[in-house]
């Protein structure tokens, strides 16, 4: 199902088309192979240049492994994906440089997302030395970017809070200036009173470069807050997609209904 | 039934709970809410004497008549599992691997004197009483081989199998997905016979209690029933983490507490949460008294 009606191509970034990933459980016996476990079902997302893409979905509901094509981290059992024009999938890693240029991703935890023994400097300029691209003024650049004092370059990550980290992490995705910025929960592990400061740098961030933003969440608030369209998966399909505006106020899925009916609010607390 | 006077948990010369005073009577529902590092956890940890190694908790703390804090391990084993029992987060940790879930629930009662033939009969009753399905089977199974909702309903069950006074949860909904985490809340909310339930939450709070513990930096910085803080918070930080909690629509500011939670030992003397304030002066270098009946609050300069 496409995730909305009138995409034209020309502004298309990201075309994932009929994606299939099938696991296979380890065997329980001899005579008969693994049982095969349907991660994705025929998927199929287009986002826009500049769009603000969100993807909802409960653990199992085949969002992580979606992003993980997307990154080409993993390969589909079937299906296309093009990024910018250019097929992605079954393309060896030293033909992936243009992905690796253009898009980043910002993970859930910060502290396993960040190696422990680089120091700060290292690990925001670490994309650009694996790329063989000029570091230069880009630390520093990307650092105040972010709302890091200069002087976090020479500190380790455990000297941060869980949202300077997450800071760190942005800072990192972002220094070989990539088209697209892929967020995976990146405000789960957060406390609330930090969780606004690292939504509105995000939007920032989003608007001044011109970014590309795919955002996974379990939350449809956090990703209405940030994201135009959405598509929320259960069980490996997309089963609702459009402008997250329509999915909140009318959802038309029985699931999408379930899903907004659980999260709990604050409403009727002024 | 549960009171706590002057409670100070400590480690080293660090007071990492300070002066915390609260009770809950039977069948009431209380929330304990605070962010990482705002002490709650350990508030409830020195409740059940499951402090860390040398971490040390001073104070009073009351079960009906029996004592918690202060006195020997011996003596609050015997009430541990039995007149207070605690869920928490992480059910996969919580529950032994090896062991099938019938035995892990019969285990917390003949561990407390009940009869083997009598701790079967009523683990069966409990598995059913927690909405598991097939609790027969269940009962067989080992804790690898249910989803994870399934897993905190187990450890629903150990907890209530001994007809507790208190139960205590800590975050026990944290780890579930959002369907499942409502179908618990409501699960927790029928069977507590009273109730004190962590979370960093503040809708999860609103949904279960009543009354409501504001936690930060180790000391209750707020307390009342949940409507009155919830749409008066007099606290600043209150005021702050509830604006924080409210995702506006897109394309606007997310309204932000400054700065970050300071390290166990590093907020500021006085009131803790000055460093972060917006409306803070030199008065609130003085710590201020938790003060008010009903809806009470520590704050110099309280919100309107």
């Amino acid at each position: 199902m496409p995730s909305h009606a009138g995409t034209q191509p020309t502004d298309a970034l990201i075309t994932a088309e009929r994606l299939n990933r099938v696991y296979h459980r380890p065997r329980t016996s001899l005579t008969r192979p693994g049982a095969a476990v349907h991660a994705l079902r025929d998927v199929s997302l287009t986002v826009r240049r500049g769009e603000r893409h969100g993807i909802v979905g409960e653990s199992g509901s085949g969002k992580s492994t979606l992003l993980r094509l997307l990154c080409a981290l993993d390969q589909p059992t079937s299906g296309s994906i093009r990024f910018d024009g250019q097929e992605i999938t079954g393309r060896p890693e030293r033909r992936l440089r243009f992905l690796r240029e253009n898009l980043q991703i910002v993970f859930q935890d910060p502290m396993s997302s960040l190696d422990p023994r680089m120091r700060v400097r290292d690990l925001v300029a670490e994309p650009l030395t694996a790329l063989g691209l000029p570091v230069g003024d880009r630390v520093a650049e990307l650092l105040d970017a972010v709302g890091l004092p200069a002087e976090a370059a020479g500190r380790y990550p455990h000297q941060f809070s869980g949202g300077q980290r997450q800071r760190i992490a942005i800072a990192r995705a972002l220094a070989p200036r990539p088209k697209v910025l892929v967020a995976d929960e990146p405000v789960s592990a957060l406390d609330v009173s930090v969780r606004g400061q690292i939504l509105n740098l995000l939007a920032d961030l989003v608007d001044e470069l011109g970014l590309t933003l795919v955002f996974v969440s379990h939350d449809l608030s956090v990703v209405r807050h940030v994201c135009e369209t959405v598509s929320v998966m259960r069980q490996g399909e997309i089963v609702e997609g459009g402008l997250v505006d329509d999915v909140w106020a009318e959802p038309a899925h029985p699931y999408t209904r379930e899903l907004l009916a659980a999260v709990p609010t604050l409403e009727g607390f002024a | 039934m549960l009171s706590v006077e002057g409670l100070t948990v400590r480690a080293d010369a660090t007071d990492l709970v300070h002066d915390v005073s609260f009770a809950i009577a039977p069948g009431e529902r209380v929330g304990l809410i605070g962010e990482s590092g705002s002490g709650k956890s350990l508030t409830a940890l020195s409740l059940m004497g499951l402090l860390p190694e040398g971490v040390t908790a001073a104070g009073r703390a009351r079960l009906g008549e029996r004592d918690l804090v202060g006195v020997p391990e011996s003596r609050i084993k015997g009430l541990r599992g039995d007149e207070l029992s605690m869920v928490f987060q992480e059910p996969m940790t919580a529950l032994n691997p090896l062991m099938r879930i019938g035995a892990q629930v019969t285990e917390v009662m003949t561990l407390h004197g009940r009869s083997r033939q009598e701790a079967r009969a009523r683990s069966a009753e409990l598995l059913e009483r927690v909405r598991l399905p097939e609790p027969a089977q269940i009962a067989r199974a080992y804790p690898h081989q249910l989803s994870g909702g399934q897993r905190q309903r187990v450890m629903l069950a150990i907890a209530l199998a001994n007809e507790p006074r208190l139960l205590i949860c800590d975050e026990p909904t944290t780890a579930l997905d959002v369907t499942v985490q409502k179908q618990m809340l409501e699960l927790i909310a029928e069977v507590a016979p009273a109730l004190l339930f962590i979370t960093h939450d503040l809708a999860v709070v609103a949904s279960v209690c009543e009354r409501v513990l504001v936690m930060y930096g180790g000391r209750v910085v707020e307390s009342g029933p949940i409507r009155e803080v919830f749409t008066r918070p007099r606290h600043r930080y209150t005021q702050g983490l509830l604006a924080a909690s409210k995702l506006t629509p897109r394309g606007t500011r997310l309204p932000v507490i400054e700065g970050g939670v300071p390290a166990a030992g590093r907020f500021p003397g006085g009131c803790v949460f000055r460093n972060r304030c917006p409306h803070a002066t030199p008065e609130c270098e003085t710590p201020p008294a938790l003060t008010g009946d009903g809806h009470a609050f520590a704050c110099w300069h309280p919100a309107d």
